[in-house]
């Protein structure tokens, strides 16, 4: 880029408010678009699963026993891939690969929103008021924050999944899979809130110090105020940072519990346990493996890349 | 026993034909020397994806295979079945003992003689305060657990108010002077006292648990970690989820032993091993001298190795003891209805579950009898369950509906139970990768004919301890049983009594259970073998009319070997590889 | 700073203190009954009575922790007669269907995971601190482009399924000796078959590692080549080279340290899908199977308070260290 056309460029950014610059930024950013137009694809078809899952006449219950040999593997070439079922079939019990992935998807997704809004939420609420309010409440978070820190996550959820479940499922708020969910999305969340904390404690405090923040108190703005007009509109760049980063992150976790088998457990599907049931087949049915993982590999790079864009573009220090 | 290990399909034993042996000692010829050259030495590999031998503790140990590995290397008990394949090897023959045992008094007094001279690891002779204190350690029921439990229900040993025994074993030693009453020592001839007749008490001599343990070596829950060797290895090493080494035992002596030819030098089980890697060494022979334990490849592999004449010949395909089936626990507020029980039976789609186990040709076929065709003596086919008209090996939903009609006016309230999403019939099983499949095939043929099912997955390890526990259970649990020997008082009272020991349907208060009971007993205690059988068949058809247990399969088990493994054959009474005889190709 | 020292090291322990009271408690407040679960087949009230007496589960929670406290400095005995046993210190605990101390089982799985995470941590630093300062150093190359094509790949790979594919390739190539897989081989001993052992894990489990340390580098490299020192070096006529290796990577690659000696504390306490894919019976995978085979407790709870010990003590070095380089630490 030539100096002059860079002075142009940039003349034309200082006559936009912040959103418009961000979104120009991210529009020029071409591998994050795509990205982003191949995550939103699958994410349609995630909770869409129903009606695509209908043109093909197939869903994530019904069992093709006929689709499979005498020893239980899928007949035809790559995993028994034909029009009837496009991915294939389920080794063993003959359910629909493609129906399997788009269904597992809705809850690899859900997980995965549910989990990152949450711990915004929390990090925000937490973070803001330990940086406006300080004192004892600010000291008393922080310790609290150091030492969930202390904890190795994944070791707690693996230790914690089966028992908590139990507990979830002898309060009545949910059953079997849908308890494995909220176990995982509650570990998720309490063990992932510390981290955005520490950096919304951290703006709250500069912000709390500039000349606006000042202004509006002398003007008789309450603290209520203060936070919904003048602090978070300035944290929200922050948190869909963190937002769009962490996704992906919580779509990988929740397939590796349900992988590790502390997740989500059959008859229910998703990501995590069609990998894990695929490991065992890698030898006799690459294609049950390949799919998935390759599913995967896909959406989790796309999301991360969009995270990528979506950063620099709201990051003006950022470089590229 | 023998219930089956979830994790490897290991089991265990049967008799087919013999009742009562003679004694023949020396039965087989120790191989002449030039022979035995060839075949002496190096290392016998075990290749196994558990990550432990259930138990090491004589007293303790339960499992069918791991009984024969235990009893062939390491231990040495009062008797042995014949080393040898084919119907021959349901003999009885001595080990520790001079003969296979004299019973007097109709069979509720029974004694052996120890053979002189054999000695521990240590070097100090066995004796038989050595053997009575063995036995012993079977009451100390808060420390021996998961063995079997003929001692406890058989010696002549008084029970307090609460039915608890009054013997609690040699540590806390209270009661022991009923003890030394039941069991007594005279020279080396140990005695033991029964409360009833059992003609084939004897039967229970080739069982870890019948074999001597040295007081002083004795500590308690620590000795399932490192047993004491009479036989020839012991245990050099033991870690859990890595290796269990034996390496040779210096004090052993091949001259006091007829049935063991200890060929190897060393002996090494390989724990954790994946099912893969597993399928992989049998399947490309890449570990030549190495044996499969788990006695199991994943079915398609099994398909293939069978299928390639190379392979073929390094396993053998047999028909196995073992009948797994699904218990239904029929107490109040579970399946306390038959119409219910009956509906859930003919709704499941019997062939996609043994298809996906490895179809009838590897994994079994559907059967009619919770008592295995090979206790020849005992086993009669039933009328009804799979002989119904309405029956469809695929399952068939109409009929179940129709049943499911008749129990919604018979017991609106297990109909209700049944019927209701995020309730329905709650199905424990043990988490592993087949099951999870099997729960797939199960909620798809249960849904359609309108019953609901969840299910809790129990990791395998706990399994059993969790399912036999009365407050734990839920409506299903599946189990594996054989017979510990040829007579089915080894299957219908442990199976279907309270006190029996593997009694899941938890049918003690239905009412049809007391003369159920009174009827069990009069079969045990029958002392024409020909009355006894026939009162069995009649038990067995009653079982199953009352649909206690559902969808029985008499299991097929197969064998997997490497090239330079020799002397590989089948014991039928262990229901494994004959250990005795392998030996590592030099 | 003494008094720092003394203050940090202050918290660390209080910190370690309430790490095992805070999991012995959630622990123990589950409802799992390891005195029932360890009882076995034919289990009865008298035997489980038994188990839960030397497990030491009769006794209020608050003295469970106590003992269980105590006994990781003056080690433990269970039960008693000829049923006792004990376990030295540093006692752990006693797993049940494993018959032995938790603190045996941990060391025998620790020499897998520290050698899987220190393979690791060389491969991964290696490898990204060298192509960060390449893709810096030639910034907007084709080769920088690569680098960073690299870094969003591999960063964004799910740790599994890099495992999985890597463990298939590792087969393929015949690299995995069925029989020694997960057996212990001294690196000492048997240098070669020691490297065979880790060198497919390693790789596995460095990969996301090294992207994320390149991208790193990478940032840092070229912030600090824009500092004034830098360019005064450049003005004093230095060449590149030794511009890039005296002066710019001192300074770049200091805050690399913080992020190093964290996520090695963290590996320390296990790699649960590394170990797990790899059958490497570290920390990580005891631990999964001791939740997925038989709800082990004992064991669960002391691999899980090691875990968290080493990320603590890490922390407490990598803040020690950072306070020696940057004396304003030291006094904030």
């Amino acid at each position: 880029m030539s100096t002059q056309t860079a002075e142009v460029s940039r003349l034309a950014i200082l006559q936009r408010s912040p959103r418009q610059i961000a979104w120009h930024r991210l529009k020029r950013n071409k591998v994050s678009m795509i990205s982003a137009y191949i995550a939103i694809f699958f994410l349609i078809l995630a909770f869409g699963a129903p009606i695509f899952t209908a043109i093909f006449h197939v869903n994530n219950t019904n069992v093709y026993p006929n689709a499979l040999s005498a020893s239980g593997m899928p007949i035809g070439p790559w995993g028994g891939v034909s029009w009837k079922h496009p991915f294939g079939l389920e080794p063993g019990v003959g359910r629909d690969l493609f129906g399997l992935l788009v269904y597992g998807s809705r809850i690899s997704f859900s997980v995965a929103i549910i989990t990152s809004i949450s711990f915004v939420v929390v990090g925000l609420f937490l973070g803001i008021s330990a940086g406006l309010i300080g004192g004892v409440l600010d000291n008393v978070i922080g310790r609290i924050c150091d030492f969930l820190l202390a904890f190795p996550t994944i070791f707690m959820f693996v230790a914690l999944s089966v028992p908590l479940t139990l507990r979830v499922e002898a309060t009545g708020i949910a059953h079997n899979n849908g308890a494995r969910i909220v176990v995982m999305v509650l570990i998720l969340v309490v063990f992932s809130w510390p981290g955005f904390f520490r950096v919304v404690r951290s703006q709250v405090l500069s912000i709390r110090e500039k000349e606006f923040i000042l202004a509006a108190r002398v003007a008789g703005a309450s603290n209520i105020r203060i936070i919904f007009k003048e602090i978070l509109p300035n944290l929200w760049p922050l948190a869909i940072i963190y937002l769009s980063i962490s996704l992906p992150g919580y779509l990988a976790a929740e397939a590796v519990f349900s992988f590790l088998g502390v997740g989500v457990q059959a008859p229910g599907s998703t990501w995590g346990l069609v990998l894990n049931d695929a490991s065992n087949f890698w030898q006799r049915d690459p294609a049950y493996l390949g799919i998935p993982a390759g599913m995967v590999i896909i959406v989790v790079l796309t999301l991360n890349l969009f995270g990528d864009g979506l950063r620099d573009a709201l990051d003006s220090k950022s470089d590229r | 026993m023998a219930f089956k290990n979830l994790f490897s399909r290991q089991k265990r034993v049967v008799a087919s034909v013999a009742i009562m042996a003679l004694a023949t000692s020396g039965l087989i010829a120790i191989s002449s020397s030039a022979d035995a050259a060839s075949k002496t030495g190096g290392t016998l590999y075990f290749i196994t994806q558990s990550k432990q031998l259930n138990r090491l503790d004589p007293a303790r140990i339960y499992t069918g295979q791991d009984i024969a590995f235990m009893n062939t290397y390491v231990y040495r008990s009062l008797l042995s079945y014949t080393p040898t394949t084919g119907d021959a090897g349901f003999n009885l023959v001595p080990d520790l003992a001079t003969d296979i045992g004299k019973a007097t008094d109709g069979g509720k007094t029974w004694s052996w003689t120890l053979k002189s001279g054999i000695k521990w690891q240590d070097g100090s002779v066995v004796t038989c305060a050595d053997e009575k204190y063995g036995l012993s350690r079977v009451f100390a029921t808060d420390v021996i657990t998961d063995g079997p439990s003929y001692l406890l229900q058989d010696l002549n040993i008084p029970s307090d108010a609460k039915g608890n025994l009054m013997y609690q074993g040699p540590y806390k030693k209270t009661g022991q002077e009923y003890f030394d009453k039941a069991v007594t020592c005279s020279g080396m001839t140990i005695t033991l006292h029964l409360n009833k007749a059992v003609g084939d008490f004897n039967y229970f001599g080739t069982y870890p648990a019948m074999s001597p343990v040295k007081q002083s070596a004795d500590n308690g829950a620590k000795y399932d970690s490192a047993p004491w060797a009479l036989g020839p290895y012991k245990v050099a090493d033991y870690k859990i989820g890595t290796e269990l080494k034996l390496v040779r035992n210096p004090q052993y002596q091949q001259s006091t032993d007829t049935i063991r030819t200890a060929y190897p030098d060393q002996i090494i089980m390989r724990f954790g091993i994946s099912e893969d890697i597993r399928d992989q060494i049998f399947l490309k022979d890449s570990q030549t001298n190495a044996v499969d334990y788990d006695q199991n490849l994943q079915p398609a592999n099994k398909v293939a190795f069978f299928a390639n004449k190379a392979t073929a010949s390094r396993g053998i395909n047999v028909v196995g003891p073992y009948t797994g089936y699904y218990a239904l626990n029929v107490s109040a507020g579970h399946l306390d209805c038959l119409a219910a029980r009956k509906a859930l039976f003919f709704a499941l789609n019997d062939d996609a579950l043994i298809k996906l186990a490895g179809g009838t040709q590897f994994y079994g076929t559907i059967g009619d009898n919770p008592i295995s065709p090979l206790v020849s003596t005992d086993y009669a086919p039933t009328t009804g369950n799979i002989h119904d008209a309405n029956f469809k090996l695929t399952g068939n939903p109409s009929y179940a509906k129709t049943l499911l009609a008749q129990a919604k006016t018979q017991c609106p309230a297990t109909y209700s139970k049944i019927t209701t999403a995020n309730k329905g019939v709650v199905w424990d099983i043990s988490n592993t990768t087949t099951n999870q499949k099997a729960a797939t095939l199960i909620k798809t043929a249960l849904n359609a004919a309108g019953i609901q099912v969840t299910f809790k997955f129990i990791e395998s390890g706990v399994y059993y301890p969790t399912v036999q526990d009365a407050t734990k259970e839920d409506d299903v649990a599946s189990g594996g049983w054989a017979a510990d020997w040829a007579n089915a008082s080894t299957v219908i009272p442990p199976l279907f009594l309270q006190h029996g020991g593997f009694d899941l349907n938890l049918n003690w208060n239905d009412p049809t259970y007391k003369p159920f009971a009174a009827q069990v007993a009069a079969a045990q205690g029958e002392t024409s073998r020909t009355k006894q059988a026939g009162e069995w068949k009649v038990l067995a058809q009653f079982v199953m009319d009352q649909y206690w247990t559902i969808a029985p399969v008499f299991q097929k088990e197969q064998n997997f070997w490497g090239s330079k493994v020799g002397g590989a054959a089948f014991w039928m009474p262990q229901g494994c590889l004959l250990f005795p005889s392998l030996y590592v190709i030099q | 700073m003494v008094k720092y020292l003394t203050r940090r090291l202050a918290s660390a322990i209080l910190l370690l203190f309430l790490l095992t009271i805070v999991v012995y408690l959630i622990f123990g407040i589950l409802p799992v009954d390891p005195a029932r679960i360890s009882c076995g087949i034919h289990c009865n009230p008298i035997a489980v009575a038994g188990n839960r007496h030397r497990l030491g589960l009769d006794v209020p929670l608050y003295e469970q922790w106590w003992r269980f406290f105590v006994g990781i400095f003056a080690g433990r005995t269970y039960g008693d007669g000829a049923a006792r046993f004990t376990c030295g210190a540093p006692s752990l605990g006693y797993s049940f269907p494993n018959n032995e101390c938790v603190t045996t089982a941990i060391a025998h799985a620790f020499p897998f995971t520290l050698s899987l995470a220190v393979g690791a941590f060389i491969l991964w630093m290696a490898s990204g601190i060298g192509l960060g300062v390449i893709a810096a150093r030639y910034r907007g190359s084709f080769i920088d482009r690569g680098v960073t094509a690299f870094v969003l790949v591999g960063s964004s790979l799910p740790v599994f399924v890099v495992g999985l594919l890597v463990y298939i390739l590792a087969f393929f190539l015949h690299a995995i000796d069925p029989i020694s897989q997960g057996i212990w081989v001294s690196p000492l001993s048997d240098p070669i078959g020691f490297f065979k052992n880790f060198i497919f894990a390693w790789i596995a489990l460095a990969l996301s590692y090294s992207a994320i340390y390149t991208r790193l580098t990478r940032g840092n490299v070229i912030e600090t080549s824009s500092e004034d020192f830098i360019r005064t070096a450049r003005a004093k006529g230095l060449s590149e080279r030794r511009i890039l290796f005296k002066h710019n990577l001192r300074t770049a690659l200091a805050p690399l340290l913080t992020n190093a000696g964290l996520d090695f504390g963290g590996l320390l306490g296990g790699a649960i899908i590394t170990e797990t894919i790899f059958q490497l019976p570290g920390l990580g995978e005891i631990s999964l199977k001791a939740v997925l085979q038989d709800y082990d407790l004992p064991l669960i709870v002391g691999t899980t308070v090691v875990a968290g010990a080493f990320i603590i003590i890490f922390n407490l070095i990598v803040d020690i260290g950072y306070a020696y380089l940057d004396p304003r630490v030291r006094v904030g």
